[in-house]
C-alpha cells in the first residue's frame, strides 16, 4: 500500500502534478519570464504612444499625464512636423533599403554562384574574406566610407578622396542615400551570400545535367533550370536583408545625420536625444510594423514556393561545378579584388586613420602613436589619452567583454534549456509556444527593441526595479535579443541526440538530472559552445539595441567608439572599431577551429 | 524515500535471481490513444516467467507501443500491467512506476549506445544508477563483456564499432544488471541478414542464460517463428493470436494472420455452397463436415498442394502460368478458369508454362474462415 501512495505523484505527468517533473518546472518559469521580457514589452510601448506622457504639457496644453491618448500619433502622421518626422524619413528608408537590397543580392547572388558551382580557385581564401564584412560592425564600414569621402562643407578635415584629387567629393558621394545604400550593400551582401549559397548547394547538378543531355547550352541551362529552382530562396533572401537594413541604426546615422538624412531608425535617436520620447515609440512601432510585415512576406513566399520546389535529395545526390575555362583566373582576380576592397580595405583605413596625427593630412610626418599609447595632450583630441591609457576606453573593453561572457553564456544555458523542451515535448503546446516566444525578438529591429526595454524598466514594476541604467539591463536584453539564435543552435544539438540515448538511459533508472547532465550536456557541448562564440561575437559588436540604454558608467567599446565620432575624434573612433573588429576576428577564427574539429568527429562518427 | 526504493528495487532483483520471485507479465485491459488515434485497444496477455514472447505484426500495429508501455516509456491511458507482485501500472489505483524502477532491461532498434562513453562505460551506466560498490561493478563488468568477447574492444568508442560489434554492447548494457525482464525492440533489424542469423542463435542462448522473460518485437516473422516459445500476432492495436509458432503457422485464428504468416502467401479461396460441398465455379471442395455458413475462405499452404504432371493421376486439372525457382524449392503458379494458387514443390521438380497439371491437396491440413467474419471453423466431424 505504502508503495501504491508514493509513486502516485508520477502518474500522467502530462496532466496532473508537474510540480515535481523538472522539465515541466522550467518549461512554465520560462514562458511566464519570456513573456515579460518579450511579448509585455511590445505593449508597453504601444500603450506609451498612447498615453500623455509626463512632460507633455510642455507640448500641448490639453494633455493630461497618465489618460488616453492619439496625440503623438496624429503629430506624426498626420500633424505639421509628419514631414519631416515620418514620411521623409520613411522614403529614405525604403528607398536605401532597396537600392542596398538590390546591390546586395546582386553581389551576394553572383559570388554565391561562382563559389558553390564554379572551378574558380582559390575559393578556401575567398570565402572568409567574402563573410568579413557581415562579421565587422556595420559601423567599421561607415567609418572607412567617411575616411574617403568625408566632405569639408560639413565641416572637419578632407578625407582621402580629397588629399588624392585635390577636389572636395561631390555632396551626394559624401553623405545621404548613395553612400548609406552602398555601404549598406557592403555589410549585408555576405548575409545574401550565405543564404544563396545554402540553396545553391541543394542543386542536384543531374538536374542540370539532364538539360545538358537535353541539348541545352550553358546560359539556358542557367536561365531555365538553376535560376527558377533558386527563385524561392532568392526572394526570400531579398526581403530578409530589406528587413534587416531597415533596422540598421549606426550606419546610416554617420553617413546621414551631419546632413540632417534621416531613416526612422535614426530619428528614433533624434527624438529620444530631443526629449521627444513619444514621438520616438510611434516611429518605432512603426519599424517594428515593417520589419514584420517584411519578415512574414518572405514566410509566405518560401512557404507557397518552397513545397512547389522542393527538391528531392537523398539518393545519388550529386553537385558538379561548372568548368569557367580560360575565364576562371579572370573570375578569381574579379572576385580577390571585390573581397580585398569591401573586407580587408576598410580596415587598413581605419588602422591608418587611427595613427595620424592631424586628420585627412597624409604624410610620413604626420604619423603618431597617441591615439594608441600617447598620454592625456590638450592639444590633440581635447585632451582624451590614448587606447592604453584611457580609464574610458579600458573600462569599455572591460564591460564590452564582461558584457559578451555573460549574455553569451546565459543565452546558450538558457537555449539549450528552451531547445531541449522543445524537442522533447514537442507535443505539448506550451512547449511550442515557449520556443515561439523565444523567436520572437528576431522580429524587432533592434533599435525598437532598446526603446521598448526603455519604456519598460524606466521605472520600477511591482518587485522588478528601475533598471534602467544598470548592467544587469544590458545583459537582459543581449541575452534576450541572442534567444531567437541560442534556440535554433539549442534544436539543432539536441535534435542529433536521439531519443532512444535518453530513453535507455531512463531505462536503466537514471533521473531526468542524471539524463540531462550525463547525456543531454557532454553530446550537445559542442554545438553549445560554438552557439557560444556566435553570441560572444555578436554581443560585442552590438550598438544599435544597447545604444538607448547604455550610461557613462556602463559605455562599452562600440557606445564609446560612437561617442568619439559624435565628438568628432575620429582617430579613438577607429581605434576603438579596429579594436572590436580584431576581437571578432579572433571569435569568428576561435569559432571555425570548434566547427571543424565538429565535422571532422561528426566524419568520424559516419564512416 | 528513495533510497528505501532502492533497497527494495535491489531484494526484489536479488530475489529474483534465486528464483524466489517470478518475473511473471500481466496485462490487464490496456489502452493507449494519440489524439483520436487508438494504438493499443482493450490489450490482454499473460507473459510467463522465462518466456520468449515475440510480438508480431505489420507497422503501425501497436506491437511498439505495447513494448513501450511495457517499460515506462509510454504512459498508457486504461489499464494494468503486473510484472511479479508488483503493480507497475494501473490506470484505476494512479500507479505509475518510471522506467528505471521497473527491474528491467531494454535493447533499442538503434542500440541507443551513447557515443559519448566507450563500450565500457556505456555498460557500466546502469551499475552506476543503481550505485553497486565498484568491486562488485567491475566484476559484473568483465564477465559481460568477457561472455559476449567484448573485452579486448572495451576502451573503443561506438563509432569505431562495426554494426555487429555495437549489437553486442546493447546486449552487454542488457545483460550488466541481470534484470528479470528483457524488451527488445527490433534488435536485429539494422544487421545484414548473414549476421542477423548468427545473432538469432546467441540472442537466444544468453536469454534462455539468465532465464529473463523477454518480450520481443519484430516485424520479421522467419524470426519470430525461429525465436519465440510463443508468437503474438498484432493488428490496429488488438492481439489477434497469441500461440506457439507452428500453431500459429499450422492454425491461423484467421484469414488475417493466414495470410500475414507464411511466405510464400498462404492460398485464400472464396467458396460458397450448403451442407459439405462448395465451390466457386472453378474448383469444388467436399470438405466432410459442415461449416454452417453459406460462405467460406478456404485456407491452403502453397506446400500442402500435390502438383502431379501426370494427367491421369486424381485431382483438378489447373494450367502452370508461371514457374519461379529459389533455391530449394520452386514456386509455381496455377490457375484454373479464374482462380490462381500457389503451389511449393521441390526443386527437382519440373514443370513448364501453360503445361496441364492436376493438383491435389491434404484434406487435414485445410483451413475453412467464415467469409463474414473471416475467423476460423473449427471442422465438427459428423458421424
Amino acid at each position: 500500500m505504502i508503495f501504491t501512495f508514493m509513486n502516485s505523484r508520477k502518474f500522467n505527468t502530462k496532466l496532473g502534478n508537474v510540480t515535481r517533473d523538472p522539465v515541466s518546472v522550467a518549461m512554465l518559469i520560462l514562458l511566464v519570464v519570456l513573456a515579460y521580457l518579450v511579448i509585455w514589452p511590445f505593449f508597453q510601448l504601444v500603450i506609451n504612444t498612447l498615453t500623455w506622457s509626463e512632460g507633455s504639457r510642455r507640448i500641448s496644453r490639453e494633455a493630461v499625464p497618465g489618460e488616453f491618448t492619439w496625440f503623438y500619433w496624429l503629430q506624426v502622421t498626420a500633424g505639421p512636423i509628419s514631414g519631416k518626422m515620418l514620411y521623409g524619413p520613411l522614403m529614405n528608408t525604403l528607398i536605401t533599403g532597396i537600392i542596398s537590397t538590390v546591390l546586395a543580392l546582386i553581389a551576394g547572388g553572383t559570388l554565391a554562384w561562382c563559389v558553390v558551382r564554379s572551378n574558380m580557385p582559390g575559393k578556401r581564401w575567398l570565402q572568409p574574406i567574402l563573410t568579413l564584412p557581415y562579421i565587422l560592425p556595420s559601423f567599421a564600414i561607415a567609418l572607412a566610407w567617411e575616411t574617403v569621402f568625408r566632405s569639408p562643407k560639413v565641416g572637419g578635415q578632407p578625407g582621402l578622396y580629397e588629399a588624392i584629387l585635390g577636389i572636395a567629393p561631390p555632396e551626394w558621394l559624401s553623405y545621404g542615400v548613395i553612400p548609406i545604400s552602398i555601404t549598406l550593400a557592403i555589410h549585408y551582401f555576405p548575409f545574401a551570400y550565405l543564404l544563396v549559397a545554402g540553396a545553391l548547394a541543394t542543386i542536384d547538378s543531374q538536374m542540370e545535367e539532364s538539360a545538358l543531355i537535353s541539348g541545352a547550352g550553358k546560359l539556358t541551362i542557367l536561365r531555365r533550370i538553376t535560376f527558377p529552382v533558386v527563385a524561392p530562396a532568392f526572394v526570400a533572401a531579398l526581403i530578409l536583408t530589406f528587413g534587416k537594413t531597415i533596422g540598421q541604426f549606426a550606419l546610416p546615422f554617420l553617413l546621414g545625420a551631419p546632413t540632417q538624412f534621416h531613416t526612422v531608425a535614426t530619428m528614433i535617436y533624434a527624438n529620444l536625444a530631443l526629449g521627444l520620447d513619444s514621438m520616438a515609440y510611434v516611429l518605432a512601432v512603426i519599424l517594428i510594423a515593417m520589419s514584420l510585415l517584411s519578415i512574414w512576406l518572405s514566410n509566405r513566399f518560401i512557404k507557397k514556393k518552397s513545397a512547389r520546389f522542393e527538391t528531392i535529395s537523398g539518393k545519388g545526390f550529386r553537385s558538379r561545378e561548372i568548368d569557367l575555362g580560360d575565364w576562371r583566373w579572370f573570375v578569381f582576380g574579379v572576385v580577390s579584388l571585390f573581397g580585398f576592397t569591401v573586407g580587408i580595405l576598410p580596415l587598413i583605413l581605419l588602422g591608418i586613420q587611427s595613427v595620424m596625427l592631424i586628420d585627412g593630412f597624409y604624410g610620413f610626418e604626420n604619423l603618431t602613436s597617441h591615439f594608441w599609447i600617447g598620454k592625456s595632450n590638450l592639444d590633440i583630441a581635447g585632451g582624451e589619452p590614448g587606447v592604453i591609457h584611457n580609464k574610458i576606453i579600458l573600462g569599455a573593453t572591460w564591460n564590452t567583454l564582461k558584457l559578451a561572457f555573460l549574455s553569451a553564456v546565459i543565452a546558450a544555458v538558457i537555449g539549450i534549456v528552451i531547445a531541449y523542451i522543445a524537442v522533447r515535448r514537442s507535443n505539448n503546446p506550451l512547449a511550442i509556444l515557449l520556443d515561439q516566444i523565444a523567436f520572437v525578438p528576431f522580429l524587432f529591429p533592434t533599435i525598437a527593441f532598446g526603446a521598448m526595454y526603455l519604456t519598460l524598466f524606466a521605472v520600477p514594476v511591482g518587485p522588478i526595479p528601475a533598471l534602467y541604467g544598470t548592467f544587469t539591463l544590458l545583459v537582459l536584453i543581449s541575452v534576450v535579443s541572442r534567444l531567437p539564435y541560442s534556440v535554433k543552435t539549442g534544436i539543432t544539438a539536441v535534435t542529433q541526440i536521439g531519443q532512444e540515448l535518453e530513453e535507455a538511459a531512463e531505462v536503466a533508472g537514471a533521473s531526468w538530472w542524471q539524463r540531462f547532465r550525463r547525456i543531454i550536456m557532454p553530446l550537445a557541448s559542442s554545438g553549445i559552445m560554438s552557439g557560444m562564440m556566435v553570441s560572444f561575437v555578436g554581443v560585442m559588436r552590438e550598438l544599435s539595441l544597447i545604444i538607448l540604454l547604455i550610461t557613462p558608467a556602463t559605455r562599452v567599446l562600440m557606445t564609446a567608439g560612437f561617442g568619439y565620432a559624435e565628438e568628432g575624434f575620429t582617430q579613438l573612433t577607429n581605434a576603438l572599431v579596429l579594436i572590436v573588429a580584431l576581437l571578432t576576428i579572433i571569435g569568428e577564427l576561435i569559432l571555425w577551429k570548434i566547427g571543424k574539429g565538429r565535422m571532422a568527429r561528426l566524419r568520424e562518427k559516419q564512416s | 524515500m528513495e533510497d528505501w526504493q532502492r533497497a527494495h528495487g535491489a531484494l526484489t532483483r536479488k530475489a529474483i535471481l534465486k528464483g524466489t520471485i517470478m518475473a511473471k507479465i500481466s496485462i490487464h485491459n490496456l489502452t493507449k490513444r494519440y489524439g483520436n488515434m487508438t494504438a493499443l485497444k482493450n490489450v490482454s496477455l499473460e507473459i510467463d516467467n522465462g518466456e520468449f514472447l515475440v510480438l508480431l505484426g505489420p507497422s503501425g500495429c501497436g506491437k511498439t507501443t505495447l513494448l513501450r508501455c511495457l517499460a515506462g516509456l509510454e504512459t498508457p491511458d486504461e489499464g494494468e500491467i503486473i510484472i511479479g507482485n508488483e503493480v507497475i501500472f494501473s490506470s484505476e489505483q494512479k500507479i505509475m512506476q518510471p522506467p528505471g524502477k521497473r527491474n528491467l532491461g531494454m535493447v533499442f532498434q538503434s542500440y541507443a549506445l551513447w557515443p559519448h562513453m566507450t563500450v565500457r562505460e556505456n555498460v557500466k551506466f546502469g551499475l552506476d544508477v543503481l550505485k553497486t560498490p565498484k568491486e562488485t561493478s567491475d566484476r559484473q563488468l568483465d564477465e559481460v563483456l568477457k561472455k559476449l568477447s567484448m573485452d579486448s574492444l572495451s576502451e573503443r568508442y561506438p563509432s569505431e564499432l562495426s554494426g555487429g560489434q555495437q549489437q553486442r554492447v546493447a546486449l552487454a548494457r542488457l545483460l550488466a544488471t541481470k534484470p528479470p525482464v528483457f524488451l527488445m525492440d527490433e534488435p536485429l533489424s539494422n544487421l545484414d541478414a548473414r549476421l542477423r542469423m548468427d545473432m538469432r542463435v546467441e540472442l537466444k542462448r544468453f536469454q534462455s542464460d539468465a532465464g529473463a522473460t523477454t518480450v520481443y518485437v519484430t516485424h520479421d516473422q522467419t524470426e519470430a517463428m525461429t525465436m519465440s516459445t510463443r508468437v503474438v500476432v498484432m493488428k490496429n492495436g488488438e492481439i489477434q493470436q497469441v500461440s506457439p509458432p507452428s500453431e500459429l503457422y499450422k492454425k491461423p485464428n484467421n484469414t488475417f494472420v493466414a495470410d500475414f504468416i507464411g511466405m510464400p502467401r498462404i492460398n485464400l479461396v472464396e467458396l460458397h455452397g450448403s451442407g459439405q460441398i462448395f465451390s466457386n465455379g472453378d474448383i469444388t471442395v467436399d470438405f466432410g463436415w459442415e461449416p454452417g455458413v453459406k460462405s467460406v475462405v478456404l485456407g491452403a499452404r502453397p506446400e500442402d498442394l500435390t502438383i502431379s504432371p501426370n494427367l491421369k493421376s486424381i485431382g483438378e486439372t489447373y494450367t502452370v502460368t508461371a514457374v519461379l525457382p529459389n533455391g530449394p524449392e520452386i514456386i509455381v503458379q496455377l490457375q484454373k478458369g479464374k482462380t490462381v494458387i500457389i503451389g511449393r514443390v521441390g526443386h527437382d521438380s519440373i514443370f513448364e508454362n501453360n503445361q496441364e497439371v492436376k493438383v491435389t491437396y491434404a484434406q487435414a491440413s485445410l483451413n475453412v474462415y467464415d467469409a463474414s467474419t473471416r475467423e476460423l471453423i473449427s471442422p465438427i466431424k459428423n458421424n
